[in-house]
């Protein structure tokens, strides 16, 4: 018996001392779900650039001598992962990362994508007025980019949001129901690829408004958590995590291997062909070069924006508190929740 | 040791709380190593942030007006017993039609085993279709979701009844239905009561993943958003609500078991 524990306990210590001497290379962990500007991560993951397994490198890892881990899942699970301390890093909208950045101070190391079109309020043609749809129900995901994206454009609209109805559904569902005329699901609030893809099944539908109107109040990022920030390596996997990014983007931009990677990127997020794909990332604006990312991370726009997304998210109750937050490079002790930090993206640009 | 060895009743009472303590025990230590970790985690909250959490559901929300435990217990009961309702008489008629008519088995025999495998919720869109979005929807999904499972169960029981059953209540002069009524029935009520008990697991999960999709009111619904929002203090109590729940409902058919076929000697 003894010497079965014995054996045991020096199994596990072969085991501990083997894993420190793989864990040379420092590794993170990004989690991701099907969405274009973060699809890219998948995309470099099949074409080697990185290698998204524990332990396995791509020529972007070896670059900077990281590993990074991908994770995959879908949106709403994500964000669980890194509010659970899961993942070091998560595909996120700024929206949504002010609730986890209240229990795991996080920065904001890339702006992917901005909405702009990508969600939208579709109605049939009979309704031409938003004032048409008082009383009635409007279909989507409540206290997410969706609700945001609608009361926004009351307001714009010079409308009180309490007069209009939100009602919670999920957007695969609220699109699924309005493409089979379901009568009483006769307006919906959603984003890509449902937008696209009721119009498409639904001629006698259009879009009453979108978030054309708000360009860059709906960003999506790559943010990362403070804590592992500070880890030995955690720079570097912040910046091939960009390098990846600006990668992919390159494709895109490249004649030769823009629509394949376009193909590529759209495979799994929908089953819209080439020219919805193109339709896709024109209302998903990729900030697609390190020199877009910088004029919105040092803009003074972002600031005015993102307090009113803050305002709005602790007026609807999506935080129980603003969370603290900053523009620019960590100064030392400075207590914030969620920091807009461009050094990793300029630290990417420099390197040749 | 021997296997089966009979033990006390109070050891038994002993042993299981016990089991539920060092459960509540181990989340207890979870809660406080993720707040060594992160102070400011809300994914384990500890019992205090629990107890918040718990009151903020049975206060009457600010916003919504109403106390969201109460809300969504009405609505999710409402779905759930209306679901079972329909569920568990159409498996009891289905099964019973299948156990004693050889052109119903014949003819519902295959399609029975073969819905018993999909589950409703990955068919939401067809249920869109067949009966809307509106409480329907959770009502068809958890009914037809339990049916067929149901039905083969009560079908299995009847096959079992023994022939010279009946062929004796034949020679006693009894109709066919009531045979079905006085003889077959209640030989198959209590395999059938340990189907239903069985069936309410997966009826309660079917809701829930509906009501996470469609909604804006209900279990699923509150569960799907609150952990989203990483409100997991609000979320846990739910999924202790739905915990109790479940199983005061299997001690309930436990009794009516007992109380209904005491000669069971599978009546635990």
């Amino acid at each position: 018996m003894i010497s079965r524990i014995l054996g045991l306990g020096a199994g596990a210590l072969g085991l501990i001392l083997a894993s420190a001497a793989t864990a040379a290379t420092p590794s993170f962990s990004l989690a991701w779900s099907e969405y274009p500007s973060w699809s890219v991560f998948g995309v470099a993951h099949n074409l080697k650039l990185i290698d998204g397994q524990a332990g396995k490198q791509g020529s972007i890892e070896k670059r900077w001598n990281v590993d990074i881990v991908l994770k995959e899942a879908e949106y709403d699970p994500c964000l669980t992962m890194y509010g659970a301390g899961q993942c070091d890093a998560v595909c996120i909208t700024t929206l949504d990362a002010l609730n986890p950045s209240l229990g795991r101070p996080s920065v904001v190391i890339l702006p992917t994508s901005t909405s702009v079109g990508a969600d939208a309020l579709i109605v049939p043609k009979s309704v031409t007025q938003v004032n048409q749809l008082r009383g009635r129900k409007v279909f989507g995901l409540a206290k997410s980019v969706s609700e945001y994206c609608f009361i926004r454009n009351l307001e714009l609209l010079g409308e009180k949001p309490e007069q209009y109805t939100f009602s919670n559904m999920d957007p695969g569902a609220a699109a699924v129901a309005m493409q089979q005329k379901q009568k009483e699901i006769d307006a919906i609030m959603v984003w890509n690829p449902f937008v696209l893809e009721t119009l498409n099944r639904r001629k006698d539908a259009h879009v009453l408004f979108d978030s054309s109107k708000i360009p860059k109040e709906i960003i999506d990022a790559v943010v990362m958590s403070q804590a592992s920030l500070a880890k030995p390596g955690a720079r570097d996997f912040a910046h091939a995590v960009i390098d990846t990014f600006y990668a992919i983007n390159r494709r895109l931009a490249d004649a030769s291997t823009r629509d394949d990677t376009l193909v590529a990127i759209g495979e799994k997020f929908s089953n819209l062909d080439l020219a919805g794909m193109k339709k896709v990332v024109q209302q998903t604006q990729f900030f697609g070069t390190p020199k877009e990312a910088l004029e919105l991370m040092n803009g003074g726009e972002l600031k005015t924006l993102t307090q009113r997304v803050v305002d709005f998210c602790v007026k609807v109750e999506i935080v129980p508190k603003a969370p603290a937050i900053a523009f620019g490079p960590a100064a030392a002790g400075a207590d914030v929740a969620l920091r807009f930090d461009p050094s990793y993206i300029q630290a990417v640009a420099a390197r040749p | 040791m021997t296997i089966r060895r009979p033990i006390q009743p109070s050891t038994s009472l002993v042993l299981g709380i016990l089991s539920v303590l060092v459960l509540l025990g181990a989340y207890t230590g979870l809660a406080w190593r993720q707040e060594r970790q992160n102070p400011d985690d809300t994914t384990i909250p500890r019992w205090g942030q629990l107890a918040k959490g718990f009151t903020s559901t049975v206060e009457v929300n600010r916003r919504s007006n109403d106390r969201w435990l109460v809300a969504d217990s009405i609505a999710s009961a409402k779905r759930l017993f209306s679901g079972l309702f329909f569920g568990v008489l159409g498996g009891l008629l289905i099964g019973l039609a299948m156990g004693c008519l050889t052109p119903v088995e014949a003819c519902l025999s295959p399609p029975m085993s073969l819905l018993a495998k999909i589950p409703p919720t990955a068919a939401l869109a067809v249920f869109f279709v067949l009966v809307g979005t509106g409480d329907g929807m959770y009502v068809a999904m958890i009914a037809i979701g339990i049916l067929p499972a149901l039905a083969v169960g009560v079908h299995l029981a009847v096959r079992e009844f023994p022939d010279e059953l009946l062929y004796k209540a034949y020679t006693l002069g009894a109709s066919p239905l009531e045979i079905v009524w006085t003889v077959i029935f209640p030989q198959v009520l209590p395999k059938f009561i340990d189907a239903v008990r069985l069936s309410i697991g997966p009826a309660m999960v079917y809701l829930i993943a509906a009501e996470m999709v469609v909604g804006d009111v209900g279990f699923g619904y509150r569960i799907r958003l609150q952990s989203k929002l990483l409100n997991m203090s609000v979320v846990y109590p739910y999924l202790a609500v739905l915990a109790a729940f479940g199983f005061v409902m299997d001690y309930l058919l436990r009794q009516l078991q007992r109380r209904l076929c005491p000669w069971f000697e599978g009546g635990r």
